[in-house]
């Protein structure tokens, strides 16, 4: 079966299945001549059947079905786990007992009984019967028991098999009810109640599979009045004046496990017709969309139908249409509950009407909704394309309510809080964030668009919210003026990352440090880690694309160092290895996980990374290889293991992959050949997904010359005794001052022994600068011993609280970007191991800015 | 003092930088005028100087410059002032009558404080009723009141006084008040105020040894008051930062001190945060510093700083100033850097506080120049170390002779190929070691010190 019919298939009950019908029809007649045999070729019958009932036609056929609903019982049986199957043979035979009991009929109910008992068998779940079974059995004894009395005082008497029948029954009943002595104890107790609690196991499956199935509840269809009938079989009349008693019956029974939720929302439907008053539409459509939402609760891989949160979308437009035209009522979540059916509240005058409800919740779980099923959908089909047109829709009705709440809180009777607004305007923020200008200015073209013109906002006026980074900021400064904590960071972070998206790297880097949260973001939820990491790695590529490598690589170090980038940016699960993860976790894990239209790329990212690390690492790998006992500094540990392995290689191929293409690089690097390492880089095609491709493929050019001419003077210093400036330009295609001034800067600062002849231009490479063993062994003792007294000092200090000012050292102030410290570790999860607290490794992140904030 | 806080100036910066004051100059120095950014920090009479320096370079355009200053003065009590401002606008010999007017309620308003404030006055100068007063404000308040009537309103009357002599241009007077307010009053708030009012007040009347002094104060306020509103504080240390601009380029012992100040932590953030284009009186107050200096440790020390900054805040504030010194220690691009000291020399001259050092600036940066590019090079041509430096030949080699002898670097002439041999020794491994294990004993004995306390 096609994938893509995956989504139809639990509803593929065809209506064409006229040879089934029949088939169908003996396999009742056959059940009826009770053969084992008879009743397996039954199954097997059914599996053919509900494979047939698939095929491409049933596709287009699921609206019918869903719609005309009372067709035929051809879909009874479609699609049902064996459990399932089981308690519906079981509730087959119960009904023929049920029959067979109103007619007296000793001989069948007997008959049936043998049957009963043989399936039930197969029926029970860890020792316990079903509940109907039970039902049934404990029915039949009563009334069997009843017959006999009955028997003993009339005269009429029975048939011949009749008799027999019923004397038979009488002694299997005591038999077979002895097992089962328990459970009809508790039947008989509280019969209502057990057959609820009873029903739960069946109901954990029954949401997804017996959807289709509510059509056999409604009524058999024979029955030729259509008088719709409700579930107790009482007769339903939808009349405006009964639909709050429906409401309330729909309520009470919210919860409650045999619920037939999809035909509470079929009747609601109905009410929604001929309710008249909007009192009476808002009551219906807050019901209507939470029963809708139940649908999908109880299960958690499972996710809202798209049919199902259309239709809920739809409805929640139509209640803030009408919330809108009908400014007297208004939905609250702290309203009274009101318990009068007979007739709607009646305000006192000037007044305003009040519901419980929310409408922020409903947005919420709209969004949520979304969300998880974008989740669940594989993103590389056209289905997940078309859900995600749906964002739209769902991001009219944010504003809208957005909107709605504005408006309540101008009215400073109804007491809203604030947090309202909050939740809502996050939202909003979170569904264009992370997108490019014109994508959102697209999106809030049409929402806006949508919206009656008569509404506007108070915090994004209609008509000053073109430009999207002023909607962004407005956003993001609300909340950052009106929320506490989690909300506020969360709208923070959205700010930096749209900042950083746009290629503003100096506001993202800015703000990020102001900020502070890196110092406290591991106390935050999980999703706000996640957040914060992944405006971190926005931050490091919208610094690479600025040119600034080292920033670049210091940004992402945190996140592509770890080796764990899915996982911290909540892009896909790890399998590890060593795996403690309970499936709890998991199941969490893959909760958090982003939909793929939010996804930041990784394999660029890890490109990005893995080419700053090489701009970095690469000089100062020739530096510290000519001296093994210069203390070894390590910018990035993954490119350091990645090029080992790559050199310890003995064939190396042409590369295949962007990790091969930077480490082919870095050795062509090493050797000085900056063409090739230049080639090479530039021949990664993911460079394509940069915006700019033609000027970051130029920009790393460039770096590459000179980082290429940094190498070779460190690599082959010790080779020569004068060098000219115009050769090395030659080499490296660069400028002659462009030489003098790399030249310069690395005398300057000590990192090349060496000095520059002005007169011939050349460079002179001093002698004798090499040390001896002893010297550069005194040379780590003095370092080792001048480290133990700071250490020792750090010790006291913090033993003393930094009370004592004798250690105050110069230049302790924090430096902005340059250091460029931020202690990103504190994004790492807690979740991994009970939440441990991993706060350590806290660079100084704050900066000259931070302090001046907090100072 | 509220109105010597800079929010009141605001109002007038719109007035200015809509007139065409801004557009006065078109030239490099102009290009790189700070007044629109410095205005908003100044006070309104700190404001004047700078005006009056404006109008006494530019002579054609000064009838514009004539109108700020009247904007400028406008709302102050100098109404003698603004009339002939007002003359000079209008090209008339007459005297409004709106100004005889408010000239005549100042008189009066005068004479009523002078004669409200006349009794603490004289308490206060009385010896036998100073004697008396201690330390405790609470206490002297109460014994003035018990002894001689003084109440709080009265002192407040001090302030109120204080006040508008400063607005009438009269500072010495206001600082007077001030002090003597400051002495008995306690209220935290309008002491504080007290203190910028004085703080304006000394600058204006230029004694610049209580600047200091006031400026000392000010921080304390700042440290200690406001420690629980960092916006108010980063606010009230740009004021700071921009008013001491005044003592810091013309008084020469303020100098060290207040580039120390600068350099802390808490100030050079402010720096970086709100006002980047101070970077500009840093980088050349530790520039020219470099001859007075004796203390080459901490100048060291400074220039580093100084460098990381301008280099940090390279992408939000730049002028030659900054661009010499990022060309010179950053890029090592000595074209450039001389490049830049040209347009530097420039900007330094068309600037109200730089005007009066730009030569030694300039005197300084080439030093530098030639320092850094010394040590970098073995073999020097005189003649393109001198054309480098904006020298003739004969000039340049007695600079470098001179250069050798101040810097005591091992450098030769060769008179005959026209070079200099630089000769860098390589730093020896022991030094080094020795470098490295200096200060170990001293260390450990605080150390322990500590530890035994």
């Amino acid at each position: 079966m096609s994938k893509f019919f995956a989504g139809s298939s639990s509803e593929s009950s065809s209506s064409d299945e006229e040879e089934l019908y029949s088939e169908e029809e003996e396999q009742q007649k056959s059940e009826e001549e009770e053969s084992e045999e008879e009743e397996d070729s039954d199954e097997e019958d059914e599996d053919e059947s509900s494979d047939d009932g698939k095929p491409g036609a049933s596709k287009f056929l699921k609206d019918q079905v869903s719609s005309d609903e009372s067709e035929d019982e051809g879909q009874v049986t479609i699609v049902q786990s064996a459990k399932d199957k089981r308690l519906e043979g079981l509730q087959a035979v119960e009904r023929l007992i049920d029959n067979a009991v109103k007619i007296n009929d000793w001989s069948t109910i007997s008959i049936e009984f043998d049957k009963l008992n043989r399936q039930v068998t197969k029926a029970i779940v860890d020792n316990k019967p079903p509940k109907s079974y039970v039902k049934a059995i404990s029915d039949l004894e009563d009334f069997t028991n009843e017959t006999l009395a009955k028997q003993k005082v009339t005269p009429k008497k029975f048939n011949a098999t009749n008799a027999k029948g019923l004397n038979a029954m009488k002694q299997k009943v005591r038999k077979n009810n002895k097992e089962y002595m328990v459970e009809i104890e508790k039947f008989r107790k509280n019969k209502e109640s057990y057959m609820m609690e009873e029903e739960e196991e069946v109901v954990v499956e029954k949401p997804r599979k017996a959807k289709p199935v509510y059509v056999d509840s409604l009524g058999p269809d024979d029955e030729e009045g259509f008088t719709v009938m409700g579930r107790g079989g009482k007769v339903l009349q939808y009349t405006p004046e009964s639909i709050l008693k429906h409401l309330r019956s729909f309520v009470e029974s919210r919860g409650k496990k045999n619920t037939d939720r999809a035909e509470q929302i079929r009747i609601m439907e109905k009410l929604l017709e001929v309710a008249t008053t909007p009192y009476q539409n808002i009551r219906v459509l807050l019901t209507l969309i939470s029963t809708r939402f139940d649908l999908t609760s109880g299960s958690s891989t499972n996710y809202m139908s798209q049919e199902q949160w259309k239709m809920a979308d739809l409805e929640y437009t139509k209640l803030l249409a009408t919330l809108e035209e009908n400014r007297n009522i208004v939905v609250l979540e702290n309203a009274e509950e009101w318990d009068d059916d007979e007739k709607p509240p009646q305000p006192a005058a000037g007044e305003k009407l009040r519901i419980p409800g929310s409408i922020v919740s409903i947005a919420e779980r709209l969004d949520d909704e979304l969300t998880r099923s974008l989740q669940h959908i594989d993103p590389h089909t056209a289905e997940y394309i078309e859900r995600l047109s749906d964002e739209q829709a769902l991001y009219n009705n944010i504003i809208r309510g957005l909107l709605y709440v504005e408006d309540l809180r101008g009215d400073a009777t109804l007491e809203i809080v604030q947090e309202n607004a909050n939740r809502l305007v996050m939202r909003r923020l979170e569904h264009i964030y992370f997108k490019p200008a014109q994508v959102v200015s697209i999106l809030e073209e049409k929402a806006w668009s949508s919206i009656p013109n008569e509404l506007d906002s108070e915090i994004t006026p209609r008509s000053k919210m073109l430009d999207t980074a002023a909607l962004v900021q407005t956003l993001s400064t609300y909340l950052f003026k009106n929320s506490v904590d989690i909300i506020r960071a969360r709208a923070y972070l959205c700010q930096v990352y749209y900042f950083a998206l746009h290629d503003q790297y100096y506001r993202a880097r800015d703000m990020l440090l102001m900020s502070h949260l890196q110092e406290t973001i591991a106390t935050f939820n999980i999703n706000t880690q996640i957040l914060f990491n992944r405006t971190l790695v926005q931050v490091g590529l919208c610094a690479f694309r600025a040119n600034l490598v080292y920033e670049s690589q210091n940004t992402l170090q945190d996140i592509c160092g770890s080796g764990r980038q899915k996982e911290l940016l909540a892009q896909g699960v790890m399998i590890q290895r060593f795996s403690q993860v309970t499936p709890e976790q998991e199941r969490l894990e893959r909760q958090r996980q982003l939909p793929f239209h939010m996804h930041i790329n990784l394999e660029l990212l890890e490109c990005v990374y893995l080419t700053c690390s090489m701009l970095l690492e690469i000089p100062l790998l020739a530096q510290t290889g000519s001296s093994p006992d210069i203390r070894k500094r390590i910018i990035s540990k993954t490119y350091r293991r990645l090029l080992e392995f790559h050199e310890r290689q003995i064939f190396t191929g042409p590369p295949e992959n962007t990790r091969d293409h930077v480490m082919q690089a870095s050795r062509a690097l090493a050797t000085g050949e900056w063409k090739k390492a230049a080639e090479l880089i530039n021949s990664i095609k993911i460079w394509e997904l940069m915006a700019d491709t033609e000027k970051v493929k130029q920009m790393l050019s460039e770096q590459i010359q000179e980082e290429g001419l940094r190498t070779y003077l460190f690599t082959y210093a010790p080779f020569y005794d004068t060098l000219a400036v115009g050769t090395l330009a030659s080499m490296f295609e660069l400028s002659e001052r462009k030489v003098a001034a790399i030249v310069s800067k690395m005398i300057s600062h000590e990192e090349l022994a060496a000095a520059l002849d002005q007169v011939n231009s050349a460079i002179i490479f001093r002698k004798g600068v090499e040390l001896s063993r002893l010297q550069s062994l005194a040379l780590t003792l003095s370092d080792k011993a001048s480290g133990l007294i700071e250490a020792n000092e750090r010790t006291l200090e913090q033993r003393t609280q930094g009370m004592s000012n004798a250690f105050e050292r110069p230049g302790g102030q924090g430096g902005r970007g340059g250091r460029g410290g931020r202690g990103g570790r504190g994004a790492q999860r807690g979740d991994r191991s009970g939440g441990r607290g991993r706060g350590g490794n806290q660079q100084f992140g704050g900066g000259a800015l931070g302090s001046a904030i907090r100072a | 003092m509220a109105d010597h806080q800079p929010p009141s100036a605001e109002a007038i910066t719109n007035g200015i930088t809509s007139h065409p004051t801004t557009q006065i100059a078109a030239d490099t120095a102009a290009q790189h005028d700070l007044l629109p950014k410095l205005i908003p920090h100044l006070d309104r009479h700190l404001i004047f100087p700078l005006l009056e320096f404006l109008s006494g370079q530019e002579e054609e355009t000064s009838l514009e410059i004539t109108k700020t200053k009247y904007e400028l003065l406008k709302t102050t009590n100098m109404t003698d002032y603004v009339a002939t401002l007002w003359q000079e606008i209008n090209d008339s010999d007459e005297i409004p009558e709106e100004f005889l007017r408010r000239r005549e309620e100042v008189l009066q308003r005068l004479s009523l404080f002078t004669e409200e404030t006349s009794k603490i006055d004289e308490l206060l100068v009385n010896e036998e009723v100073t004697s008396k007063l201690r330390s405790d404000k609470v206490a002297n308040l109460k014994f003035l009141e018990q002894e001689h009537g003084v109440t709080a309103s009265m002192v407040d009357l001090l302030y109120d006084y204080g006040r508008f002599q400063y607005n009438c241009g009269s500072y010495q007077n206001a600082a007077h008040l001030l002090d003597q307010f400051r002495i008995l009053s306690t209220d935290n708030d309008k002491v504080a105020s007290a203190t910028w009012g004085k703080l304006a007040s000394e600058i204006l009347t230029t004694q610049w040894d209580s600047v200091m002094e006031e400026v000392n104060k000010v921080k304390e306020t700042i440290d200690t008051k406001l420690f629980n509103n960092p916006l108010a504080q980063l606010q009230h240390r740009t004021w700071l930062i921009h008013w001491s601009l005044f003592p810091f380029f013309n008084y020469e012992p303020a100098r060290d001190l207040l580039a120390e100040l600068y350099f802390s932590p808490a100030f050079i953030n402010t720096i970086q945060t709100d006002c980047p284009w101070i970077l500009r009186y840093l980088a050349a107050a530790v520039i020219t510093n470099r001859s007075r200096t004796r203390n080459t440790n901490l100048y060291q020390k400074q220039l580093k700083d100084l460098v990381r900054v301008v280099r940090q805040e390279g992408y939000e504030y730049n002028d030659p100033v900054t661009d010499f010194v990022n060309a010179l220690y950053i890029d090592f691009d000595f074209e450039e850097a001389q490049k830049k000291l040209g347009e530097a020399e420039r900007v330094l001259k068309g600037d109200f506080f730089l005007s009066a050092t730009a030569d030694a600036f300039v005197e300084s940066a080439r030093h530098l120049i030639s320092e850094s590019y010394c040590k970098i090079h073995q073999r020097i041509d005189i003649k393109d170390l001198s054309a480098r430096l904006g020298l003739n030949q004969d000039e340049g080699e007695k600079w470098i002779v001179n250069l050798i002898r101040d810097t005591r670097m091992d450098g030769k002439l060769d008179y005959k190929e026209g070079t200099v041999l630089m000769n860098h020794p390589a730093n020896s491994v022991y030094q080094q070691v020795i470098e490295r294990t200096k200060g170990m004993h001293f260390r450990t004995s605080v150390l322990s010190a500590a530890v035994a306390k």
